[in-house]
């Protein structure tokens, strides 16, 4: 039984650096801002996206719905890398609106800034947070929730499954249903994401370890290969957890100061100082990965291998 | 996918403990209905009118369709709120949480925690909980206020719901909400167990 490889490449860590790599389809001209990161570790070039013909390519965004111009800025970046790597779908991981929820928010904290995505057919799927009204937003057409708490679908492309949880209220019958559709899955590549963050650095949640203790055993034993989240406003990338890759996203809108602790076991990279969105490219048994700022700088980069198909079930 | 969770081992052998204990400290003078017994199936009675009166009202609204626009959800949202307060204008707290059945949540909600890592889930439900404010039944849930996280272990340690309620924290109060119409069916104080 072979256990998950992950290559996880170097991380670029400096905007200089950042600047001098080219090969990011969506690379923006040179910030305005210093970015610093967490960990620092030793500079090297970013991992370019493959932009292959016939891969999945995809975007994730967490905890974003607040109008600000922040929001706005990173918004205009997930547009201007869209024209250069044509992503067809996001996985929104919840606290997509926050404040009220009126028709006008819909408007200015979601329809208005990703204006361009939603007219160039970009798919928006969304997990629900803890600041998210369930019924308002699983009828919001562009949310793609048809209506359901938590629910499944088949990616466009590549043989990818991604399954969407609702943590904020894991009842006995959505832990039943999430094992079977796990179970049913014939996918290569299984990917979860939920609100709540199994591991977190960060200083205001941190990691949901009752919820690991209820969903992680699940995902060992149907292979599951990513877990993506937020909660927590930052960006981080877990170690491999029992052969499984987490990334938290929580970094779309409003940050927090002293966002949060460096050095916990698990952690491979946080950046808690500016908002940051990931893309993710799939081709085959290799997903390639960038988390770009909103000032175009790419703060993290790799390749995930996929779990083996059935490696985890026995 | 509904919020009913059927078939439910945990709560049903919850309460069974909790039954067992009343019926063995009783021991000798035990009635021929259990107490317990009888405010859990009146819970189930009250809810489900609850859910059925829910039912009967949002079938008067227009349907939301799959196009429907968020002016149209917010308004469907707001119409069924206002029709319900307005079908249970005196409704007030303990009508669905009756007092037998807000002691039956206390220590159910204590057998609960002491299953599962007492800790851990206080923090989990604690996590981002708008803490003690004015619970008005029939009240709107307010849209601005976070919602509790609700663990695995809590809600198989609570009876089951139908569909359109859900269980909920403010502060250390277990509230029923009734996410549809986003309002406060009803509540029971000093729910959590203390630390």
């Amino acid at each position: 039984m072979r256990r998950l490889t992950v290559v996880l490449l170097a991380s670029a860590v400096s905007v200089g650096l950042i600047i001098g790599c080219q090969s990011l389809p969506g690379a923006t001209p040179p910030p305005s801002e210093t970015v610093t990161v967490a960990e620092q570790k030793p500079a090297s070039p970013p991992t370019a996206l493959p932009n292959r013909d016939g891969s999945l390519k995809f975007g994730v965004l967490g905890d974003f719905g607040t109008g600000s111009r922040e929001q706005y800025q990173l918004a205009e970046q997930m547009v201007a890398l869209h024209k250069r790597f044509p992503y067809e779908l996001v996985a929104l991981v919840g606290d997509n609106l926050y404040g009220s929820e009126r028709p006008r928010d819909f408007e200015t904290k979601f329809e208005r800034p990703y204006k361009a995505l939603l007219d160039a057919n970009v798919k928006f799927y969304a997990a629900l947070g803890n600041h998210d009204d369930a019924e308002l937003q699983m009828n919001y057409k562009p949310f793609n929730m048809d209506g359901k708490h938590y629910y499944t679908f088949k990616a466009p492309k590549q043989d990818v499954r991604f399954f969407i949880l609702e943590s904020t209220y894991m009842n006995p019958e959505q832990v039943k249903w999430i094992e079977q559709e796990l179970a049913n899955s014939k996918e290569d590549w299984k990917i979860v994401y939920f609100h709540h963050p199994l591991y977190s650095s960060g200083n205001r949640h941190g990691s949901d370890v009752t919820l690991r203790e209820t969903l992680e055993p699940l995902f060992i034993k149907y292979n599951v290969s990513i877990v993506l989240t937020g909660h927590d406003h930052l960006y981080e990338r877990i170690k491999p957890q029992k052969g499984i890759t987490h990334f938290l996203v929580g970094s779309g809108g409003q940050l927090r100061a002293g966002g949060s602790e460096p050095g916990l076991p698990f952690s491979a990279k946080i950046v808690d100082n500016i908002q940051v969105f990931m893309v993710a490219e799939i081709f085959e048994n290799e997903m390639t990965f960038n988390a770009i700022s909103r000032t175009g700088a790419i703060v993290d980069s790799g390749i995930v291998v996929r779990r083996e198909l059935n490696a985890g079930v026995k | 996918m509904s919020r009913f969770a059927s078939g439910s081992r945990r709560v049903l052998s919850l309460a069974l403990g909790v039954l067992g204990f009343v019926a063995v400290a009783a021991y000798g003078q035990t009635p021929p209905v259990n107490a317990n017994a009888k405010a859990l199936a009146d819970f189930r009675t009250r809810i489900d009118a609850y859910a059925a009166l829910h039912k009967k009202l949002e079938a008067t609204l227009p349907a939301l369709s799959k196009e429907s626009t968020p002016q149209q959800i917010v308004g469907h949202q707001d119409n069924l709120a206002g029709l319900i307060a307005k079908e249970r204008i005196a409704a007030k707290q303990g009508d669905l949480f009756t007092p037998a059945m807000q002691t039956m949540v206390r220590e159910l909600m204590k057998q609960a925690f002491a299953h599962g890592d007492a800790k851990l889930l206080r923090a989990s439900i604690m996590d981002e909980n708008p803490g003690p404010v004015k619970l008005t039944i029939n009240g709107k849930y307010p849209d601005t206020v976070p919602l509790t996280t609700m663990p695995t272990e809590v809600l198989k340690g609570l009876p089951p719901l139908p569909e359109g309620l859900e269980y909920r924290f403010v502060g250390e109060t277990l509230i029923l909400l009734d996410p549809h119409a986003h309002i406060i069916a009803d509540f029971v104080p000093n729910a959590l167990p203390k630390a």
